[in-house]
């Protein structure tokens, strides 16, 4: 017995609450670990906000070396002076000739100091006397340093109870101070070019056969995400995806300068949006919700849209291959995702594949970032033009009025409807399942 | 078309040139640790400025973002007699870029405790300054500025009686506003050429004299009603509108100067331009 359509929704409204609960909980869950202090907390999440901007600028922080001591210079080699911060430039000019690599190691002599590399701790309990230089690495206080202290590409925490006697210099790093005492100045210098010589050392390039294993890897994760992510909407909203689907393949070219200006205004309109919630005053309130919801909005419609694509490839695809005459096991919306994203990854895995040739494989990225955003922007204009799946003006379910003609209604009784009512009724059944 | 290929090459060359300027970020600050005075050099060469009242937690800060191809950040701290010398020094090639005004985006933010008695000293070149001092322990100013934008303001009373403002305008665009709140015994200005406004407005406690010598520019004075303005005036060829002070023998008061319980003494010399006095509340 088919169920009927009041309980249809139910579970799907069951389903759907289920699926955000899951969504809403498992962040929660996954961190139900030993609690860490607010202040900590904070500074690691303001470390890797500045982590993440630094890899955007191409300034990626390498992987930090394991903590140890730094062996002292030979014989002859001038020290590193500590004492005095007050010319930054100075200091990083000297670090950056006193650190650079010699017969493959680092070696540097702190006058009336200690030089480390990697992340330091001066515990609690402990007591430092003399300057302290940290390369590569964070220092975190939570004792006490009668110096100076240095960091280069590394940050200086300062924690409650702690105290830094001297000045601190941070350089290419930042100075979180949670409540720390410093007895000196504290300076900082971002962008800091002294580790460069050592990352050349500490990390070599990459072997080709390492970036096809890392970009295989890559694409293969982002099409499997996109796969589930797929699975989930045929699941919790097929009629919408099939919308969008058929209107790309239908409308695609319409679909693709919709999703054109789409891109265009994505930014104007948020701006309007946003003015014009501030201009209504009440609407200011609304602001923050605004915001979410609209980011919300055209991620789903970018993310929807172009999941819609792959699946009007993939049914394309195996709707010719069954006329040809091939057996398909399932024709089904999942098989039409699956075929329609493992069309779109065959680019990305050739680049992976051959992305180390040089010029070819800039061309084959290039062709590939360009096939995929094509099919991209016509799925942001198919949600757009079917808002989200919901209206079928474009997905070629509704039969134009000229097509009506007397030989087209002869050759299609519809059942149960008087030929009549037709042309003002206007829809044919849509697809269904 | 052609046009646009040369909007176009424009576009380009603007963008390759601005990318070559390498701008660095620096910051510096102390905490306060019970400190009560604080004397400040701030040598600050070219780019924008803006000084404000800092955090109480901090005696001060500095955060800037300079061209280090041809100027470093000085920071340094005598803590034996309370002395920070902050600014942007040349270094390098020195100078400025002058291929486009666009380029010269030197910016920093000082910030000074609240709480602690400040004696000012400012040395500006070709800057464009924000400079607030209201709400601050300000007790001396000493200002330089060359080829400078500078808008000086004492938006809250001064917190604490300040000796002397002293200020020194090349060819600038000066304007000083809220002089009232100052709580300065002093005033003197001596600007070269360019344009100056005085604005005495704001809250007086005590009476001010003020030494002002322009030589060249335009000069307004905006000047409160409820405070006795006596203005003194030596000028060579320069015009002058009394808009409401009535002359009496060498000077110009303002009604009721003699009776009034605080007054504003104004000794102006000026030689080329014109002086416009404007009442404020």
């Amino acid at each position: 017995m088919p169920p009927s359509g009041a309980g249809a929704r139910a579970r799907t409204l069951a389903r759907t609450l289920a699926l955000l609960a899951l969504v809403v909980l498992s962040p929660r869950l996954a961190s139900a670990e030993p609690s860490v202090p607010a202040g900590e907390t904070a500074v690691h999440l303001v470390r890797n906000f500045w982590d993440l901007v630094a890899s955007q600028q191409g300034e990626e922080r390498t992987a930090r070396p394991e903590s140890r001591a730094i062996e002292p210079a030979p014989q002859g080699a001038a020290p590193v002076d500590l004492s005095d911060l007050s010319n930054p430039a100075r200091i990083e000019s000297r670090l950056k000739s006193a650190l650079a690599p010699r017969d493959g190691a680092v070696r540097l002599t702190v006058s009336e100091g200690t030089a480390r590399l990697g992340d330091y701790r001066i515990g609690a309990a402990d007591a430092i006397e003399g300057h302290l230089l940290v390369v590569q690495g964070d220092a975190d206080v939570y004792g006490r340093l009668h110096g100076n202290l240095v960091t280069v590409d590394g940050d200086v925490i300062v924690h409650p109870g702690a105290l830094v006697s001297g000045d601190i210099l941070a350089l290419g790093g930042m100075v979180h101070d949670m409540g720390g005492e410093i007895g000196g100045e504290v300076r900082t210098l971002r962008h800091t070019s002294i580790v460069a010589p050592l990352r050349a050392v500490a990390a070599p390039e990459p072997t080709a056969l390492e970036t096809i294993g890392r970009r295989l890897a890559g694409v293969v994760g982002v099409f499997l995400t996109l796969a589930v992510l797929g699975f989930g909407l045929v699941m919790f909203g097929r009629p919408n995806l099939e919308v969008i689907s058929d209107t790309a393949s239908h409308s695609f070219g319409r679909a693709f300068v919709t999703g054109l200006l789409g891109q265009i205004l994505v930014i104007p309109t948020f701006g309007m949006v946003i003015v014009g919630l501030i201009l209504s005053v009440a609407g200011i309130l609304l602001l923050p919700f605004a915001v979410a919801v609209y980011a919300l909005l055209v991620i789903v419609g970018a993310l929807g849209g172009f999941l819609g694509v792959a699946h009007a490839m993939g049914e394309t695809y195996t709707r010719r291959r069954m006329a040809l005459g091939a057996m398909i096991g399932s024709p089904n919306s999942y098989r039409y995702l699956v075929v329609g994203l493992g069309a779109v990854a065959v680019l990305w895995l050739a680049w992976s594949l051959f992305g180390w040739v040089p010029v070819a494989g800039t061309l084959i990225g290039g062709a590939a970032f360009l096939a995929t955003w094509l099919l991209a922007t016509a799925g942001f204009g198919a949600a757009l033009l079917s808002r989200a799946g919901i209206r079928e003006n474009f997905a070629g379910r509704l039969i134009p009025p000229e097509a009506l003609t007397d030989e087209y209604l002869w050759a299609t009784p519809q059942f149960g409807v008087p030929a009549a009512r037709r042309p003002g009724g206007g829809r044919t059944p849509t697809r269904g399942l | 078309m052609y046009r646009v290929a040369l909007a176009m090459l424009a576009l380009v060359a603007g963008a390759t040139s601005a990318s070559a300027q390498s701008m660095r970020s620096f910051s510096t600050f102390r905490q306060l640790h019970g400190e009560t005075r604080l004397q400040v050099g701030l040598d600050y060469r070219a780019g924008g400025l803006r000084i404000t009242p800092g955090r109480a937690s901090e005696l001060y800060r500095m955060d800037a973002s300079y061209d280090e191809d041809r100027y470093a950040p000085t920071s340094t701290y005598d803590a034996a007699r309370g002395i920070v010398t902050l600014g942007l020094q040349p270094a390098g090639a020195g100078g400025l870029r002058v291929v486009s005004t666009r380029q010269l985006r030197q910016d920093a933010t000082v910030a000074f405790a609240p709480s602690v008695d400040l004696d000012l000293a400012l040395a500006l070149g070709a800057v464009r300054a924000d400079i607030e001092l209201g709400g601050l322990n300000l007790t001396a100013l000493t200002m330089e500025a060359g080829a400078s934008q500078a808008v000086v303001r004492f938006s809250e009373p001064n917190l604490s009686r300040c000796r002397a403002a002293e200020i020194t305008a090349g060819a600038a665009e000066l304007t000083v506003l809220g002089l009232g709140n100052s709580r300065c015994d002093r005033f003197s200005l001596e600007g070269g050429m360019g344009k100056i406004t005085l604005d005495f407005a704001g809250t007086w406690t005590s009476s001010t004299a003020a030494e002002i010598k322009m030589a060249m520019g335009e000069l307004t004075l905006r000047l409160p009603r409820n405070v006795g303005v006596r203005l003194t005036l030596d000028r060579f060829l320069a015009s002058f509108d009394p808009a409401g002070l009535v002359r009496t023998g060498k000077a110009f008061e303002s009604p009721g100067y003699d009776r009034a319980e605080r007054t504003l003494d104004i000794d102006l010399t000026t030689a080329v331009g014109g002086v416009k006095v404007e009442w404020v509340k």
